[in-house]
């Protein structure tokens, strides 16, 4: 029978020390500078992050104006779809909301036709923990789970009982982009 | 008065009667025949009183004119027929002399000898003869004007006149009927003749060596020792030797003035200078050889002191006064003509003609060498710094004669045919280019030259992949051994940091390297060429320094590659390290601080600082442990205390990534691992100790029956051997579970054991599945050499060469992939771009660590990249996703 006795000598695991992160101190005045980085900080996460069907860019000269890109989830009405929206942060973000809309037309309760979106972090609820990234994972969950009871779209909240017809609607309603 | 003019000739024609017709054509023809007979009398001057007679009686009728015409034309014919018509046949053997000149023959050369003296000798007489009738007929005209008159004319001026005709016509005859061979045959005489002249020489500098086929030379032993003596011999024995030599020189000189005489002047001018220069040439190719260890410019020129000049200054002194007046330039002052020589002791007073001939042949010698070593340059330069004498010779010789750009298109073009190719390493090339630094430093200390010879090495190191990583060994070669040791310090870049040291500290601070690039620029575009005849060895207006460590930066374009790159290199030798030991790291880092300015090496200086914490934090660590109270009682139990265990603590922001790899370590090394965190964040509260368990060293010793057997490997390693202390068999996933690590890098790594004999894998039903089963009885013979006893093995770094820091390339892939996120993404939301509008977007909004810095050519080529992989598409120039 053998054994195995060993004599560790672990001399060079590494441990790193672990860095403490000092929370930012609100900025009570908002500098353009400190949004511009921001808005750039979130851009790296979101192209990082790799989630699907979410995605967005800045416009070619213009940090604060992004186009936005939605695909409807899996086992939803909106399967298959692929929706453009537009991002216009304002100066003082994050501190207040960015104005959202949806470019592409869409058939949704909480959309109206003008593209308008009705969503309470992007009002009143809205928090400056939220980025891009939870504002665009947000609109695509509100397409699977709209809020039935503050419509924009009547006919839209009215149809949504009926799966399967709401399903026809959004098809033909819907311009392949 | 009667003035021998035609007009007044014409005059008297008109009025002369029958009679003196008569008498007129009497006298004439008995001058012709007198003349005739005079001529071809072959020495008979029987006839002169006749021809005195007639000459007189024709100029008492004022045909003196009619006379001398007459005599001159009558001397042409007769030279033609006698003398160059027969002067010419001597040479009809050797119409085809080059041919001879091939054959090398001492015999063909001695019959052109020969002939020449036998040829130059008969027209001489020839010439003599014709001369002293010439003097005749001058004479007979003198006499008739002292007749008639009573004052003296200026008689001086008529024979001047006269001789000088004939000498014209004589040229002319020789020139006229002159054979295309004989400007060769003069060429093979003068050159035999100086071979002779340089053997004698040649075995004068061998003093021992007898020189026997003196053959035809009329010289006896003694004057085997006469130039050498310029130098140092005595003048009076020097003199005398020369003398003595003499006789070979009186011969070449007799023959010069003889073809002189015949007009030659230029052509045997020709004839010996080529032979020289011919000579010369030989003797260049001769010293200089393939040797590149020694100079050979000295010996050169004192050959010349001792053979050409020699020869030309016995040749201009025999030769006489007429010297300078033959020389066609010297209605040209050299600058050098009052220059007062030390090289001629031996000679009284150099004339103008002989420093001119100096400086040619020095000229020529220097150009020959220069053109030979520059020609041989890539190996000199291979050679270096052994070939160190060559360049100091090419140096010389390119000071006299200012071709510096024949050296460096011939050296680009041997660079790119036998150095810039794909088999070439790039070690090696980086090697030549030092070597080629130094070398061309001797040459050009303003490094004129040297940027364009190094462009071309520089352009094509750019495109090597690993011309960053060989620079980052050279420089930090040699640092880990011993200085002193026997490495290969010439090839070392370290010895050029601490060479530039020791400068600096004389010179203060280097701004080389702390201006910016900005400041680079402007510096670049304020350059102007040093003026040609600048003279190189004070260095260039603005002093610039050839710096070998800036050029080899130069290479990679900027310092922060070059920076990260050694930060990575440094990172992984810090990481293996096991004991603290950083002494020549830093070192190294302190000189590289020098070099790079403190601010870009401040990452590798935290690096090694943090070495240097960690060895007083874990001896703090271990300090608490000696403290009897605490824990002990429970690492009794484990039987692991923590005095076996040293740890790294790094500051993971400043160093390089660090490759993390999951890994279930054994419990109790894990709870020492624990326990000297836990002491850690007592001493450094509010620090905490993050493991890297996978990196590091594990001594350990395993017990057989009867036997122990120690090892050094990985982490990974033992964790993979303890597992096989209680359970002796395993399959590959339940042993990769229980480590956890995946499967493919189990087996990857469980190989060292199976190597060792110390598991033995087994297939089973499963192909993916393996067993792996501890090796009982590892006495069985023949298993692996590990049979006996104790052996120690040591593995420092296994051949799956498993790093531990992320190399450079790494981290630049790491950078595309952020770069083609971005591209995914702003495509997914413009639809289609053009490759301008992907640059300026990524330009704009990448700003990650490091920012988009690639050019559009880069980007086409990743972008094209993409295309091939299947995540784009092209059209008309626009990028598209791929759906």
């Amino acid at each position: 029978m053998t054994t195995v006795n060993n004599s560790y000598q672990d001399n060079n695991n590494n441990p790193a020390v672990a860095a403490t992160k000092q929370p930012l101190p609100p900025a009570k005045s908002v500098d353009t500078q400190s949004v511009l980085k921001r808005l750039q900080s979130e851009l790296m996460a979101l192209m990082m992050s790799g989630d699907g069907g979410i995605s967005a860019f800045p416009e070619e000269d213009n940090i604060f104006c992004w186009k936005g890109t939605i695909n409807g989830s899996k086992d939803t009405v909106f399967e298959g779809t692929e929706y453009k929206l537009s991002l216009s942060f304002p100066t003082d973000y994050p501190f207040k909301p960015p104005k959202v809309k949806f470019e592409t037309g869409c058939f949704h309760p909480n959309v109206d036709v003008y593209g308008n979106i009705c969503l309470d972090i992007l009002q009143d609820k809205w928090s400056s923990a939220y980025d891009v990234r939870t504002i665009l994972l947000s609109i695509q969950s509100l397409l699977g789970e709209p809020n039935i009871s503050s419509p924009l779209n009547t006919q839209a909240a009215a149809l949504w009982s009926n799966q399967e017809e709401y399903r026809k609607m959004v098809m033909k309603l819907y311009k392949a982009v | 008065m009667e003035a021998a003019s035609s007009v007044s000739d014409l005059g008297i024609l008109d009025s002369v009667d029958d009679a003196s017709i008569t008498e007129i054509m009497e006298s004439w023809d008995g001058f012709c025949r007198a003349t005739e007979a005079l001529l071809n009398g072959h020495g008979d001057l029987s006839v002169g009183s006749e021809f005195v007679s007639h000459v007189h009686s024709l100029c008492k009728r004022s045909l003196g004119s009619l006379v001398q015409d007459h005599f001159l034309r009558s001397l042409e014919e007769t030279f033609e027929r006698n003398g160059a018509t027969r002067f010419w046949r001597h040479f009809d053997a050797y119409t085809h002399v080059e041919v001879m000149e091939m054959s090398k023959s001492p015999i063909q050369e001695n019959g052109i000898q020969k002939v020449l003296y036998k040829a130059l000798d008969d027209v001489s007489l020839e010439k003599q003869y014709q001369e002293k009738c010439l003097l005749m007929l001058v004479h007979a005209l003198q006499s008739y004007k002292d007749s008639i008159s009573e004052e003296r004319h200026n008689s001086d001026a008529e024979r001047i006149h006269l001789f000088s005709k004939y000498q014209l016509i004589v040229s002319s005859v020789l020139m006229t009927t002159l054979p295309r061979h004989f400007p060769e045959i003069l060429h093979c005489y003068f050159k035999g003749r100086l071979e002779e002249l340089s053997t004698i020489m040649a075995g004068e500098y061998e003093d021992d060596n007898e020189s026997d086929d003196k053959d035809d030379m009329d010289l006896d032993e003694k004057n085997k020792v006469s130039y050498r003596g310029e130098m140092d011999i005595d003048e009076c024995y020097q003199r005398r030797k020369f003398l003595e030599n003499n006789k070979l020189v009186k011969n070449i000189g007799k023959v010069v003035r003889d073809l002189r005489n015949l007009g030659f002047t230029s052509m045997a001018e020709d004839a010996y200078a080529s032979a020289i220069f011919l000579l010369l040439k030989d003797k260049v190719h001769n010293l200089a050889g393939d040797d590149y260890r020694s100079s050979v410019l000295e010996s050169i020129k004192e050959w010349i002191q001792a053979v050409p000049l020699q020869f030309l200054y016995a040749l201009l002194a025999y030769l006489g006064d007429s010297v300078s007046y033959d020389n066609p330039s010297s209605g040209l002052k050299s600058p050098l003509a009052s220059h007062p020589s030390s090289c001629y002791p031996g000679i009284d007073t150099p004339s103008e003609g002989l420093i001119r001939w100096q400086l040619r042949l020095e000229y020529f010698a220097y150009e020959t060498l220069q053109d030979l070593r520059i020609a041989k340059l890539f190996e000199i330069i291979v050679d270096y710094p052994d070939s160190s004498p060559a360049i100091e010779d090419l140096k010389q010789c390119l000071e006299y004669t200012g071709q510096h750009s024949k050296l460096v298109d011939s050296f680009i073009s041997a660079l790119r045919y036998r150095l810039l190719t794909a088999g070439a390493s790039t070690n090696d090339i980086l090697h030549q280019y030092v070597s080629t630094i130094k070398a061309l430093r001797t040459i050009d200390p303003a490094g004129v030259f040297l940027e364009a010879v190094g462009e071309p090495i520089r352009d094509y190191l750019r495109g090597r992949k690993d011309t960053i990583k060989c620079i980052v060994t050279m420089l930090t070669d040699g640092t880990g051994g011993n200085p002193n040791g026997p490495g290969n310090t010439g090839d070392s870049l370290l010895e050029e940091l601490n060479r530039d040291e020791e400068n600096q500290e004389n010179a203060g601070i280097d701004d080389d390297f702390n201006i910016d690039e900005k400041q680079d620029w402007i510096n670049a575009e304020r350059w102007e060429p040093d003026p040609v005849e600048a003279d190189p060895s004070k260095g260039s207006r603005n002093r610039r320094k050839v710096d070998i460590l800036g050029m080899i930066v130069g290479i990679i374009g900027s310092k922060d590659q070059l920076v990260n790159e050694y930060r990575v290199m440094l990172a992984e030798k810090l990481l293996n390290k096991s004991d603290y030991d950083i002494d020549s790291e830093i070192r190294t880092l302190e000189l590289l601080k020098i070099h790079f300015g403190e601010s870009s090496m401040q990452r590798c200086e935290i690096m090694l600082n943090d070495l240097i914490d960690s060895k007083r934090t874990n001896s703090n660590i271990k300090a608490t442990i000696t403290q009897p109270s605490q824990i002990g009682s429970e690492l009794g139990e484990t039987g692991v205390s923590l005095d076996i265990l040293d740890a790294t603590i790094i500051s993971s922001n400043f160093w390089p990534p660090i490759q993390d790899e999951a890994l279930n370590i054994p419990g109790p090394v894990d709870q020492l691992l624990a326990d000297y965190a836990k002491r850690f964040h007592k001493i450094k509260t509010p620090r905490k100790l993050l493991w890297k368990k996978n990196l590091g060293t594990v001594k350990l010793e395993l017990q057989f029956e009867g036997r122990v057997v120690q090892f050094t490997v990985a982490p990974l390693h033992a964790a993979i051997i303890m597992q096989f202390q209680d359970q002796t068999s395993w399959t590959s996933k339940n042993l990769a579970a229980s480590i956890g690590v995946p499967v493919d890098v189990l087996n990857r790594r469980i190989n060292f054991w199976i190597s060792k004999g110390i598991l033995s894998e087994s297939l089973v039903t499963d192909p993916n599945d393996h067993i792996f089963t501890l090796v009982d009885d590892m006495v069985e013979p023949g298993k692996n050499s590990v049979n006996a006893g104790s052996c120690e093995e040591l593995l420092v770094c296994d051949e799956e060469g498993e790093r531990s820091v992320a190399s450079v390339e790494d981290q630049l892939h790491k950078e595309m992939i952020v770069y083609e996120k971005f591209i995914m993404g702003m495509l997914t939301n413009f639809g289609s771009m053009a490759l301008d509008r992907i640059h300026n977007t990524l330009k704009m909004f990448c700003l990650a660590d490091p920012p988009y810095d690639k050019s559009l050519q880069q980007l086409q080529s990743f972008l094209s990249g993409l295309v091939s992989e299947e995540k784009l598409e092209i059209r008309d120039g626009m990028y598209f996703l791929k759906k």
